[in-house]
């Protein structure tokens, strides 16, 4: 398998369409984590993240024979993983309308909770969790696209080109959805800084 | 280079994005001019506070899990797939179409017995037996006791006139 770790993800992927499974475990390893942490960003969930994160590499060996290398390999799986996030989030606000269930409408304290539920008892980590809260419910006070392209520039360096392809839109409208979403941040989080 | 273009750049010189002379005249404003300098280092606080967020790590079956996702049967996984469908409709939506559905079967229903003789024998029947059972509530019930005592009664005066 050492080989094969060299190997470039379009090259894995190649391999993959020929049903190597052991190049498809490369990819995923290689892969998995930004990935999880992408969607758990964007939308909040542990769980959720998971699931989602498993059904974007399902999609990937599902697409393996029709993929073809025309932009970076990473720019390819997070429009999948974008895609995913953004069906996702419309669906849970279609199956809060269909249950009549009203209360978590402002996502006020979803996050919040959420995290609390998974933190550890230790002190010291509880504020990490806090702030860490504090960070997420930031990040959800934004509109999805302007989540999504701070995500991308943020924790994956994607350049605006990458980010434009990502997300479906224009390079100038990553740059204001980046503008106004750092805006809303610097309000957000003034407290938090001091 | 003025201090309105430059703070309308400052997010895209953050992000290395700007081209490199556009790079390079904010970073020679930012140095001389005090108000735009203390508004990008808010700018990178913002950026800073942001990598303190967590970062999770997936379990150590993500990718035998994932497998069986792979392994599952087709029809398994077709129907999950539709699970869609009824939540396209919303529950008000639903409730609505149930509603006039209702209706308009009433209302047909409705037509076509009322067309009908029999249901208008039906319709009789039925009214009769709505008085007989609405005679429970007289002060001598049809069958009882009391109503042999009245009858009785009323039996005597008939004669005694």
């Amino acid at each position: 398998m050492a080989p094969m770790d060299n190997l470039s993800s379009e090259e894995l992927m190649a391999k993959i369409a020929e049903g190597d499974n052991d190049s498809f475990e490369i990819l995923v390893s290689r892969h998995q984590t930004s990935v999880l942490n992408l969607i758990y960003r964007f939308i909040g969930d542990r769980t959720q993240a998971k699931d989602l994160a498993q059904e974007v590499f399902l999609r990937v060996w599902q697409s393996a024979k029709s993929y073809e290398p025309k932009a970076k390999f990473t720019t390819w799986i997070y429009r999948i993983t974008a895609n995913l996030c953004f069906n996702e989030l419309k669906s849970t606000r279609r199956k809060k309308w269909f249950s009549f269930n009203w209360s978590d409408e402002d996502g006020e304290h979803t996050f919040e909770e959420t995290l609390a539920d998974n933190a550890p008892s230790a002190e010291d980590l509880l504020l990490e969790k806090e702030r860490s809260s504090q960070i997420a419910n930031a990040l959800q006070s934004l509109s999805e696209n302007q989540r999504m392209a701070l995500i991308l520039k943020r924790y994956d360096a994607l350049s605006y080109q990458e980010i434009a392809q990502v997300i479906g839109c224009s390079v100038s409208a990553v740059e204001s959805l980046l503008v106004r979403a750092k805006r809303t941040l610097q309000k957000k989080l003034k407290n938090f800084e001091k | 280079m003025k201090c309105r273009n430059v703070q309308k750049k400052l997010s895209a010189y953050q992000d290395r994005e700007l081209e490199p002379r556009e790079q390079e005249q904010v970073r020679s404003h930012l140095l001389s001019c005090r108000a735009c300098s203390e508004q990008f280092a808010e700018l990178e606080r913002v950026w800073q506070t942001l990598g303190e967020f967590e970062e999770i790590r997936p379990n150590p079956w993500f990718y035998q899990q994932i497998v069986r996702k792979i392994k599952k049967p087709r029809e398994q996984r077709l129907f999950p797939s539709l699970q869609w469908v009824p939540r396209l409709l919303p529950a008000p939506v639903i409730v609505f179409i149930l509603l006039v559905v209702g209706i308009l079967t009433g209302t047909y229903l409705g037509n076509i017995l009322s067309q009908s003789n029999i249901f208008l024998l039906h319709y009789e029947q039925a009214s009769e037996t709505v008085f007989t059972s609405m005679r429970v509530f007289d002060p001598a019930p049809p069958g009882t006791l009391a109503e042999g005592y009245f009858r009785m009664v009323s039996y005597k005066e008939d004669d005694s006139r």
